[in-house]
C-alpha cells in the first residue's frame, strides 16, 4: 500500500487533517488501531468551548476556542447545538476569581454577560438555589462522533482511504527518513506495509509510543477523565462552574442526556481505561454541589477517556497546558514525521490545519488550507449517533415491517443496513462494537443485554459474520458496556444485573468458551 | 406488633390460620408448594412469579465449578462432592446426594401431573448420569440435568451428533438459526439453519413468542406451518425450532408437528418472555387451582414473626385477610425478586432483615470483566443457614425456630455460574419443608 501522507489516529484530530490533506489534493490513509473516535475524542463532554473556562490560565487557548468554535457553528452546524452556556458562582467560591471573570472574558474577546441569579434559575432550574454569581458566554454542544464521522466521509470523498483495527508495529526508516510503516490488522493479525512520503502522529495519548517507534522522545502525562451520563436531560445550557478546574464542575447537555465531569487523575497505563467507583462518587458529590438533582437522578453509564498532556516542565495534572503540542521532530534528526496531540475537541480545525500546512510544506504542494471556508458537509456515516435521533425518525415514519434491533434507542434493521454499509468502505467487516460506536445501540437502559443478541443475529442472517465471531463480539461489547456500568451499581442495578447474567451466562452460557 | 394501615378495603376479621407460608413464587417457592402438598401440610403460598417468565423451562442441578480456573464437571454428583469440600457453606453442602435425587423427583412428579414432563439422564439409556445439553439462542451447549420433553429430542441429538436443522422465524428477534448453526458448527459435525416466515404473519417486523404460541394452537394456521416446515425436515435427523409451540397444548401441538414431519422436533428457549417458563407457571398454578390449594399471586412487604409463628397480610382486590401460620419459607429470591436489597451500601434482606453474608464494602461487590470465570462476589452474598437452611441471626444462633429459607437467597452459591439454579432451589425448599413436616402432625386429606 502506498500514499503521500500516512495518518496514525482516527480521533477528531486525524479525522480533521486527513480531510485538510485531502482537500488540499494530497492522497492520504487514515488507519486507527481500533475505530474512528475509539480513544479520547470519543471520551469526552462534547463541549465546544467559548474559550471563557481558559482565560486565566491559558489565554492562548482561550482566544484560539473563541475564534474555532464561532467559526465551527458555523461550518458544521448539524454537529452543533447552540445551546449557550452558563458560569455559576456557588456561595464557597472565591470572590477574587468571580471578580476578575468578566474583566478576562472582555480582554480576550469572549462574549460574556451577568446574569441576575433569579433569572439564571429560571433558565436553568435545575442550578442550586444559592447563587453568588452568573454569566452567559457563548458554550455550545458538539456531537464528537458525528463530527469525526463527517471529516472522515468527506475525506473520503475527496480521495483519502480508512482503514479501521489497524495498528502500527514500526517504521522502516532509511537514513533519518521513514520509508514504510509495519501495520498488523487487530482482527486478522495479518502484517502489511503501507509506504508513505510523510507520516503524521495524531495518536492523542499514545503519541509518545508512537514517536518512540519512530525515534522520537515526547514527555507526556496522562490525565484520566472520567465523565457520568444522566437518564434524561436535566439542563437547557451548557453549565460550568465559576472557580479553578476543579472534578466534576461542567454539565453539558447532549440530545435526550446530559454529562456531568469530569475527573483528572494522572495514570500510567492506558492498557484498561475505565472510571472507577470513587470517581464516580466524588462526581456526583461534587456535582450535585452545583446541580442538587445529581445527586438522585439515575445514571445510564460512566465513561473515561485520558488527556495527552506534554511535558515541558515540572508542572502536574491540571497545571498543565491544555494547548496542543505540535512537533515536526526535526530536532529528532526526522524529516518526514510530525506529531500532533492534546489540544482542545473545539480547537482539532486549527490542529488538522497547522499539521497539514507542515505536510503540505514537505510536500511542496501550495493549495492553502479550505477547512476554515468550505463548510463540512452532513454524511450518513454519521448520522445516526445524536441521542433522540432514531426514535424521533422512527416515530416520524414509523415502518412496521422494519424490525427494531434495540428498542431501547429505536435503532431499525434498515438504519443498521445504513451504518454497516458506511463501515464496508473502511476496510475490515464490521463489528458489533463499531455499528454501536455509529449509533444507539447498547446506550439505552438494557445496556445491550438484548440488543447485542438481535444485532448479531441480523448480522449472521445477512451474513456479515460467520462462524463464532458473533460469540466473542457479543462478549466484548457487553464486556465494554460493562466498564460503564459497573461502577454506578448501587442498589437498582444489581437487580437489572442479575437478569443480565442470567441471561449472559446462566442460559447462554456465554462465560465459557465455546 | 406495630399497627397496620390500609387503604379503602376492609379486613377480613377471621385471620387464616395455616401450617405454613411460602413466601415467594419462583423455582424455590414452587418446590416448596409441592413439598408441603406432598406432606399433607396445609400451606399458603404469595408471590408474584414474575421470574418464571425468564426460566429456560430446563432443571438445571450443577457443571461449573467457579474459580480462577473454572472446572466443569460431567456428573454433576461428583462436582457436588468436589464443591463440599472447597466449600462446606454452599447449599448443596447441607444436602445428599439421595435428598437431591429425592427432591427432583419429587418436583418433576408433581409437574408431570400437572402436564409438564421432563427427562432425565437416566432415561437416555445411557449408564453413567451425565448433564444433558441443550442449544441456546447464542448457539452455544449450555449443561443441564432434567430437559421438559419439549427440548428433549434436541438433548438427544446432540449426544447422537445427529443431523440438526434450525429453522428461525422472520421478524422473530434475537433468535438466529445462522448464528446457532455457524456458533455450533465446531460443536457439532452437521447443524444447518433454514428461515421461514410465519403463515398469516409474512410482513411483520416484530414478533412475540407468545403470540405465534398462541397462533399456533389454532390448527389451520398450525397446518400451513407444517407445510412450511416440510422442505426442511427432508436430509435432517431432527429439527429445532424456537420455544413457540403452543402454550397450553404443547404436547399434542408437537406431536402432530412430528408425525405430518416424520421426525423428531425440539424447542429452542428464546430470549423474554420465554414461553417454556410460562408454561411452566401455568402449568403449576392451574394445578393448584385443582388442587384447591391457595396461591395469592401478590408481593409481601411485611412479615411480623411472633413465639407461634408469623402473622401477614394478604391484600386481593379491595379484601385484605391476615394470615397466621406456624412455619414461614423465604424463598423470595435476590435483587430481580426483591429478596434482596441495598441501603447505604449494605446488602439487606427486605422482609426480616436478617443478617447478609457479603463482600466487605461496595467496591467488592463486582469483578472488571463481566465474564470473569470466578463470578461477581456479589453473587455469593445471601442468607447464611443452619444444616435445615434456619437462617442465623448476626450471633450465629438459628434466628427463628420455625423460619426457613429456600433458593437464590442463601449464601455462597453463584447459580448462574454454576448452573445450579434450580437444583439449589428444589433440593433446599425439599429439605426445609421435610424439616417442617417432621415437627407437624401431619393431617387428613
Amino acid at each position: 500500500m502506498e500514499t503521500q501522507v500516512l495518518i496514525i489516529g482516527g480521533g477528531t484530530t486525524g479525522t480533521g487533517i486527513a480531510r485538510d490533506l485531502s482537500l488540499r489534493g494530497i492522497s492520504c490513509i487514515l488507519i486507527d488501531k481500533k475505530d474512528i473516535n475509539a480513544g479520547a475524542s470519543g471520551a469526552n463532554h462534547g463541549l465546544l468551548h467559548s474559550g471563557a473556562r481558559y482565560i486565566l490560565k491559558d489565554s492562548e487557548t482561550a482566544v484560539e476556542c473563541r475564534q474555532e468554535s464561532l467559526l465551527l457553528k458555523h461550518l458544521a452546524p448539524k454537529c452543533m447545538e447552540d445551546t449557550g452556556g452558563l458560569f455559576v458562582a456557588l456561595p464557597e467560591d472565591d470572590d477574587a476569581y468571580i471578580a476578575r471573570f468578566p474583566e478576562l472574558c472582555r480582554k480576550y474577546g469572549i462574549v460574556c454577560k451577568s446574569v441576575d441569579a433569579s433569572q439564571a434559575l429560571q433558565m436553568e432550574p435545575c442550578l442550586a438555589p444559592d447563587l453568588k454569581a452568573v454569566f452567559s458566554v457563548q458554550d455550545a454542544v458538539v456531537d464528537p462522533f458525528r463530527l469525526s464521522l463527517d471529516n472522515a466521509a468527506d475525506a473520503q470523498k475527496n480521495g483519502a482511504r480508512i482503514l479501521r483495527n489497524s495498528q502500527v508495529e514500526g517504521f522502516i526508516s532509511h537514513n533519518g527518513r521513514i520509508q514504510a510503516a509495519r501495520v498488523r490488522d487487530t482482527r486478522t493479525g495479518d502484517t502489511f506495509h503501507i509506504g508513505a512520503l510523510q507520516f503524521v502522529n495524531a495518536t492523542g495519548a499514545w503519541a509518545d509510543k508512537v514517536a518512540a517507534m519512530a525515534g522520537a522522545h515526547i514527555s507526556m502525562l496522562y490525565s484520566k477523565g472520567s465523565l457520568l451520563i444522566t437518564q434524561s436531560r436535566i439542563n437547557t445550557r451548557v453549565i460550568n462552574r465559576l472557580r479553578p478546574a476543579s472534578d466534576a464542575d461542567i454539565l453539558v447537555p447532549g440530545g435526550t442526556v446530559s454529562i456531568i465531569g469530569t475527573t483528572s487523575v494522572e495514570i500510567d497505563n492506558l492498557d484498561d481505561i475505565r472510571p472507577t467507583m470513587d470517581e464516580v462518587d466524588t462526581i456526583i458529590r461534587q456535582g450535585s454541589v452545583m446541580v442538587p438533582e445529581l445527586a438522585t437522578t439515575r445514571y445510564i453509564r460512566a465513561y473515561a477517556g485520558v488527556r495527552p498532556l506534554v511535558k515541558n516542565g515540572s508542572e502536574k495534572g491540571r497545571t498543565i497546558s491544555r494547548n496542543y503540542t505540535l512537533k515536526n521532530h526535526e530536532a529528532d534528526g526526522l524529516e518526514n514525521f510530525v506529531t500532533i496531540t492534546g489540544g482542545k475537541l473545539t480547537t482539532y480545525r486549527l490542529m488538522a490545519e497547522k499539521t497539514a500546512d507542515i505536510v503540505a510544506g514537505r510536500l511542496k504542494n501550495t493549495t492553502p488550507c479550505e477547512t476554515a471556508q468550505l463548510p463540512l458537509p452532513p454524511s450518513r456515516k454519521g448520522e445516526w449517533t445524536e441521542p433522540g435521533r432514531s426514535p424521533r425518525a422512527w416515530t416520524a415514519r414509523p415502518r412496521p415491517k422494519d424490525t427494531l434491533i434495540c428498542e431501547c434507542e429505536m435503532v431499525s434493521e434498515s438504519m443498521v443496513d445504513r451504518i454497516v454499509d458506511t463501515l464496508l468502505t473502511e476496510g475490515s467487516t464490521p463489528t458489533l462494537e463499531e455499528v454501536g460506536r455509529r449509533s444507539r445501540i447498547g446506550k439505552g437502559p438494557c445496556q445491550g443485554t438484548f440488543c447485542s443478541f438481535r444485532l448479531a443475529a441480523y448480522l449472521y442472517r445477512t451474513g456479515k459474520l460467520d462462524k463464532k465471531q458473533g460469540f466473542f463480539q457479543v462478549r466484548e461489547f457487553v464486556n465494554e458496556r460493562w466498564k460503564g456500568f459497573m461502577p454506578l451499581v448501587r442498589d437498582r442495578e444489581l437487580a437489572r444485573l442479575e437478569m443480565q447474567e442470567a441471561f449472559l451466562c446462566g442460559l447462554f452460557n456465554m462465560e465459557v468458551d465455546p | 406488633m406495630r399497627p397496620v394501615q390500609y387503604g379503602s378495603g376492609s379486613v377480613n376479621p377471621k385471620p387464616l390460620h395455616t401450617g405454613l407460608a411460602v413466601v415467594g413464587s419462583g423455582m424455590a417457592g414452587m418446590a416448596a408448594a409441592i413439598c408441603a402438598y406432598n406432606r399433607g401440610i396445609s400451606f399458603v403460598q404469595v408471590g408474584q412469579a414474575s421470574e418464571l417468565a425468564f426460566s429456560s423451562g430446563c432443571l438445571d442441578l450443577f457443571s461449573i465449578l467457579p474459580g480462577r480456573f473454572p472446572k466443569g464437571f460431567e456428573d454433576p454428583f461428583a462436582g457436588i462432592d468436589v464443591l463440599a469440600k472447597k466449600k462446606p457453606h454452599h447449599p448443596y453442602s447441607r444436602l445428599t446426594h439421595a435428598m437431591i435425587r429425592d427432591a427432583f423427583a419429587e418436583f418433576t412428579g408433581f409437574m408431570g401431573s400437572a402436564g409438564i414432563c421432563f427427562h432425565g439422564p437416566e432415561q437416555n439409556g445411557q449408564n453413567s448420569l451425565k448433564n444433558q445439553h441443550i442449544i441456546t439462542p447464542a448457539g452455544t451447549l449450555k449443561p443441564t440435568w432434567q430437559v421438559p420433553a419439549a427440548m428433549h429430542a434436541g438433548s438427544l441429538a446432540i449426544a447422537r451428533n445427529q443431523r440438526i436443522c434450525i429453522v428461525d422465524i422472520k421478524g422473530l428477534k434475537g433468535f438466529g438459526a445462522r448464528q446457532m448453526a455457524q456458533t455450533l458448527q465446531p460443536l457439532l459435525s452437521s447443524v444447518t439453519a433454514a428461515t421461514i416466515a410465519f403463515p398469516g404473519r409474512e410482513t411483520a417486523g416484530d414478533l412475540m413468542c407468545e403470540r405465534l404460541a398462541w397462533d399456533l394452537e389454532n390448527p389451520k394456521i398450525l397446518a400451513q406451518f407444517i407445510g412450511l416446515l416440510k422442505p426442511h425436515a427432508g436430509r435432517v435427523d431432527v429439527l429445532g425450532l424456537p420455544a413457540i409451540l403452543g402454550m397450553y397444548r404443547f404436547e399434542k401441538l408437537r406431536r402432530t408437528l412430528e408425525q405430518a414431519l416424520k421426525k423428531p422436533v425440539f424447542e429452542i428457549p428464546t430470549l423474554s418472555p420465554s414461553v417454556t417458563g410460562m408454561r411452566m407457571k401455568e402449568a403449576f398454578l392451574g394445578k393448584m387451582t385443582d388442587l384447591g390449594l391457595l396461591h395469592f399471586p401478590v408481593a409481601v412487604s411485611e412479615i411480623f414473626p411472633d413465639k407461634n409463628g408469623f402473622v401477614f397480610f394478604v391484600t386481593q382486590g379491595l379484601q385484605t385477610m391476615e394470615v397466621r401460620a406456624d412455619h414461614l419459607v423465604l424463598a423470595t429470591g435476590r435483587f430481580m425478586g426483591k429478596g434482596l436489597g441495598v441501603r447505604d451500601e449494605q446488602i439487606k434482606e427486605m422482609l426480616f432483615d436478617l443478617p447478609v453474608a457479603q463482600p466487605e464494602t461496595r467496591s467488592g461487590w463486582l469483578r472488571s470483566n463481566f465474564f470473569a470465570p470466578a463470578g461477581h462476589p456479589v453473587n455469593q452474598a445471601g442468607i447464611e443457614t443452619d444444616d435445615c437452611f434456619r437462617p442465623l441471626d448476626a450471633a450465629g444462633s438459628v434466628f427463628h425456630p420455625r423460619l426457613y429459607a429456600a433458593g437464590s437467597i442463601l449464601a455462597h452459591q453463584d447459580w448462574k455460574r454454576e448452573k445450579s439454579g434450580s437444583g439449589i432451589a428444589i433440593a433446599s425448599a425439599f429439605k426445609a419443608v421435610s424439616s417442617i413436616a417432621e415437627n407437624t402432625p401431619a393431617r387428613s386429606g
